[in-house]
């Protein structure tokens, strides 16, 4: 038998961590290739985990519930050496028989007295290792001696720690983070699904908002490599809040700079912007507020933040996502928003009429398929609002398809899955496809690449309530429509308040992209389609 | 004291004051144990006394007579007069004063000393035997142990440092005056160490090394250059050759060798130095009593922690393991104390620097090239050539170079080779970078004081990266 690692595969573009939600095998259990061993849930989607190959289960290497960076070692197999078994043994820097060859040409040195200077400290012997200790990797870890002391004092294995300082460098803040990922004593934050009147929803955007500030100071500690990357991102070191100290003095980090490059500034800088639009943001049912709220909460201390009472929810997963993403949205893109009402008195019939046909073919029609459809139609006459700005070649790229995300609550958070190539598509095939794509996405079942691509997005908060939202736009999309409830509204007919059905929607458009007076000539055409939907047969 | 029978208990007994053992003992006493430090002969260990401390305060007196004999070329013409037995009392001083500070330090860390040779009784009991007639038993219990008990010379088949004309390294460093012509056995650091600063000194070196060049396991690049400033030195190589005896002959001896295919020859000379290594003490210690085996060169197994298999038992230094190293041991027993105290300590260095003080100095930390490669990293190596150094120049050194092994792809230093003069003191900072996981940019963004010779570590980072302003970049 010989020992086979395995490490958590690529789960999707720009995955870099899972969590390990459950092991469906146990240490000392033979498996077959391709059985499912593990559930990993990532920022999108629960990914099952088939085994590579045969063999048994030597050493499972996380626990439930820990965060697993991709390639780190998840599982050991022992496996018959028949050499057909699965891949060779991993040759990886972290590889044991590396280091322990290492030490090998040390002892086994003509004149070792000047030879084993390079070898590892006495990674040879595991004997006698004490409960809880951390254990000391017997290949190389890229970590300054203070952040492996801390490691373990945290009771950490640093091998197990994915690095974000320069060249994956672990870091104090890496190494704490997986400290509280594996125990769930992650002081981090998190709002409440309700949105953000409660305390907690509160701080967690106070440690935003504090993050994102901007400091003063006359002179910064900070690495070579990380004021370079300042000096790259167009940052002022200075003027970077600051997450560690050094000697009493406050140390600032890659990953600072990184943060305040992304939004910090731009929090900054348009406080009263940001201000003005902090009622609670809604791209779905729950309501995201991220954006809103930002500078609600500059006042706020980080100190008392750490100290503040309550449940405390990691931040993580489709939060986080769901975080980072409109965060980067509202900080980047100028949103004008737009609102309007028309009479759905035709759309409801048409509605009841083709459902009812639907029906009997088994397909349920919502509304939606009927915007997505309306929405298309008018996006093929306005191209700009189904666009994307790459602010690198400072080019606005036209796209030439009608790929259509549409906003699903699930109960892990916000999920956006996409129709492709909606505009080709049949108000059947639509509703059947958007029914599989929201139910899989509230099992968790969907595929992280069935959320890509998207062109525009629809979200329907009306199933929900309210009256009218202020949409975060999906980015790097253009635009973002919402739909209101349909129902009966005072509607002025021939100068008399009549009982009307009505239906309310919101956008949001990307200044940069779209002017308002585009977004208004958008609206229109819509509402020209929905008002009177028999045209949409025509398309 | 009166030595009876006595029993004491204490929480930490460092078995050995050397630079392992010391620094455990104080580290030990400052973290509150109660601790415990036996001593056969000489506190410092073989570092101060015998080893380290010794050889480097000779080289200093070498290499001021051979740099003020060889300075013609400034305009300076002299011809010193060398007394070895006044530069043997003034490093005599040198030691006694080291010494002395590491019996102070420890007194005053509320260490308790005790002079004997320690052996285990069981796992929580040693009895020490107090040197000296009439002396007489004492019997310790303790709550944890570190083993520092050392190393001492190998000797070879034939060569007995009994016989007069047979020198350890610790017999020559005692010389009252030094002799003319002088056999030398091994090519390792210590021999090329004695034999560069002996021939700096005057005597006609001859070395013979069973391998095929100077310090063996170094890369071929540092081996030519000690060899080559070694051979200007006067000295005589004769590699692959084995020593198999000596006869006396005359005022000296006749080392005879033999290749691996049977040649024989004979070197003369008025004394021969072994110098082929050094072994693990552990025969006084008894450990087959507690249960503990050293392995077949004679060390005793550590986990990450300095622990023997016997949880509350400790090795730490040249007993626990190569690199035989000064530092490595203090390190060690940094940890092994810490451990004992409670605290998460573990062995998880990167890298253990090493230096060699021959002509020019050569040191070396972490991988180089080739083992980076076997590592698995994808190596990127940067170099800067010491004739290309100002301050090297206005040294008068031209040899040597900094060369600096990272990973091509984090840029993350991984480790250096440095050959040139004070390669021991620039080695430090890439030992920090290493440590650290610094990365080239950090290395070469850090502003290095001109004129000095740790210019050309940062040069080294930047010719890694392609962009060095001195050398031609490849």
């Amino acid at each position: 038998m010989v020992e086979r690692t395995f490490e958590l595969p690529d789960l999707g573009e720009g995955i870099a961590e899972g969590e390990l939600v459950s092991w469906l095998v146990e240490e000392g259990e033979s498996v077959v290739e391709d059985q499912v061993i593990a559930e990993v849930e990532t920022d999108k989607a629960l990914v099952e985990i088939p085994s590579p190959q045969e063999g048994t289960i030597a050493k499972l290497h996380y626990d439930e519930g820990a965060i697993v960076p991709v390639d780190e070692v998840i599982v050991t197999f022992d496996v018959a050496d028949d050499g057909a078994a699965g891949e060779p043994a991993a040759s990886t820097p972290e590889d044991e028989s590396a280091a322990a060859s290492d030490t090998d040409d040390a002892s086994t040195a003509a004149d070792p007295g000047e030879s084993a200077a390079d070898s590892t400290a006495d990674a040879d012997s595991g004997a006698a290792a004490g409960e809880g200790e951390a254990a000391v990797p017997s290949g190389r870890v890229f970590a300054p001696p203070s952040t492996r002391k801390l490691a373990r004092e945290l009771g950490v294995d640093i091998g197990a720690v994915e690095g974000t300082g320069p060249g994956g460098r672990v870091t104090d803040a890496d190494v704490e983070a997986h400290a509280g990922g594996v125990t769930e004593g992650e002081p981090d934050a998190a709002e409440s699904p309700a949105g953000g009147s409660d305390a907690t929803a509160t701080a967690a955007t106070a440690t935003t908002a504090v993050e994102n500030g901007t400091a003063a100071r006359d002179r910064t500690l900070a690495m070579p490599a990380t004021r370079r990357l300042a000096e790259e991102l167009g940052v002022d070191l200075d003027a970077v809040p600051a997450s560690e100290e050094r000697e009493g003095e406050p140390f600032v980090t890659p990953e600072d700079v990184q943060r305040f490059a992304e939004g910090g500034a731009a929090a900054a800088e348009t406080a009263s912007e940001v201000d003005a639009s902090a009622e609670p943001a809604s791209t779905s049912a729950s309501a995201d507020s991220t954006g809103g709220e930002a500078s609600e909460a500059t006042a706020a201390g980080e100190g008392d933040l750490a100290d503040r009472p309550g449940e405390r929810v990691p931040y993580r997963g489709v939060r986080r996502t769901i975080g980072e993403q409109m965060a980067q949205s509202k900080y980047t893109a100028p949103h004008v928003s737009h609102h309007d009402e028309f009479d759905a008195t035709e759309l409801v019939e048409l509605r009841r009429e083709l459902a009812e046909i639907a029906e009997e073919e088994g397909v349920k029609l919502t509304y939606l398929p009927l915007v997505v459809k309306a929405v298309t139609t008018a996006l093929e006459e306005f191209p700009y609002l189904n666009s994307s700005l790459d602010e690198e070649n400072e080019e606005i790229v036209l796209h030439d398809e009608y790929n259509i995300g549409i906003a699903v609550a699930t109960d892990a958070g916000l999920m956006v899955p996409v129709v492709k190539n909606a505009d080709q598509k049949g108000l059947k095939q639509l509703a059947d496809e958007i029914q599989d794509l929201a139910d899989r996405a509230r099992n968790r079942k969907i595929k992280p690449e069935e959320m890509q691509g998207g062109t525009f997005t629809i979200t329907n908060i009306g199933v929900i309530g309210g009256e009218f939202s202020s949409p975060i736009i999906n980015h790097p999309e253009a635009a973002i429509f919402a739909m209101g409830p349909i129902k009966e509204r005072p509607w002025v007919v021939d100068s008399e308040v009549l009982a009307r059905k009505t239906m309310r929607f919101s956008m949001s458009v990307d200044h940069r992209l779209v002017d308002g007076a585009d977004a208004a000539q958008f609206s229109n055409r819509v509402k020209e389609l929905l008002v009177e939907p028999s045209r949409l047969l025509l398309e | 004291m009166v030595m009876g029978d006595i029993a004491t208990a204490t929480d930490l007994l460092v078995i050995g004051a050397g630079p392992g053992g010391y620094v455990a003992a104080i580290r030990g006493a400052q973290l509150g144990l109660d601790t415990t430090l036996v001593e056969k002969d000489a506190y410092g260990g073989a570092c101060l006394n015998r080893g380290c401390i010794p050889s480097k305060a000779f080289i200093h007196g070498a290499d001021v007579v051979h740099d003020a004999s060889n300075a013609e070329e400034l305009g300076i013409h002299a011809d010193p007069a060398v007394d070895i037995s006044q530069m043997q009392q003034w490093k005599s001083g040198v030691v006694d004063q080291l010494t002395g500070g590491v019996e102070k330090l420890c007194k005053a860390n509320g260490v308790s000393l005790l002079e004997g040779t320690a052996a285990f009784e069981d796992e929580h009991t040693a009895r020490i035997a107090h040197g000296g007639e009439g002396q007489g038993m004492e019997t310790v219990e303790f709550e944890h142990a570190i083993v520092a008990t050392g190393s001492r010379p190998i000797q070879i088949p034939g060569f007995e440092f009994a016989d007069e004309p047979v020198l350890s390294s610790q017999d020559l460093l005692n010389m009252e005056s030094l002799p003319d012509s002088l056999v030398v056995v091994g090519a390792g650091y210590i021999g090329m160490e004695l034999s560069t600063m002996l021939a700096k000194l005057g005597t006609d070196v001859t070395v013979v090394e069973m391998l095929d060049d100077v310090l063996p396991n170094y890369e071929s690049d540092i081996q030519r250059t000690i060899r080559s400033r070694a051979e200007d030195l006067g000295i005589e190589f004769h590699f692959g050759e084995g020593a198999t005896g000596w006869e006396e002959s005359g005022d000296g001896v006749v080392v005879a060798t033999e290749t691996e295919d049977g040649e024989e020859s004979e070197y003369e000379g008025e004394a021969v130095l072994v110098a082929v290594g050094r072994q693990p003490v552990t025969d006084t210690l008894e450990v087959e009593s507690i249960g503990l085996e050293p392995d077949e060169n004679g060390f005793l197994a550590t986990d990450d922690r300095a622990r023997t298999d016997i949880e509350n038992i400790f090795a730490v230094g040249d007993v626990a393991g190569e690199p035989m190293l000064a530092h490595k041991a203090s390190a060690e027993g940094i940890v092994a104390a810490e451990v004992a105290a409670g605290e998460p300590s573990a062995l998880d260095q990167q890298a253990i620097p090493a230096a060699v003080f021959t002509d020019p100095e050569v040191a070396t930390v972490g991988l180089t090239e080739r083992e980076a490669d076997e590592f698995g990293f994808e190596p990127v190596v940067g170099e800067m050539p010491l004739r290309a150094s100002g301050r090297a120049l206005s040294m008068g050194e031209s040899e040597g170079f900094v060369r600096i092994v990272a990973d091509e792809e984090s840029g993350i230093v991984l480790g250096g080779q440095l050959v040139g003069p004070n390669a021991s003191e620039l080695v430090a900072e890439v030992a920090l970078a290493v440590e650290m996981s610094a990365t080239l940019e950090d290395v070469a963004g850090t502003i290095h004081t001109h004129p000095t010779l740790a210019e050309a570590v940062m040069e080294a980072a930047e010719n890694a990266q392609g962009q060095a302003i001195h050398t031609l970049n490849r």
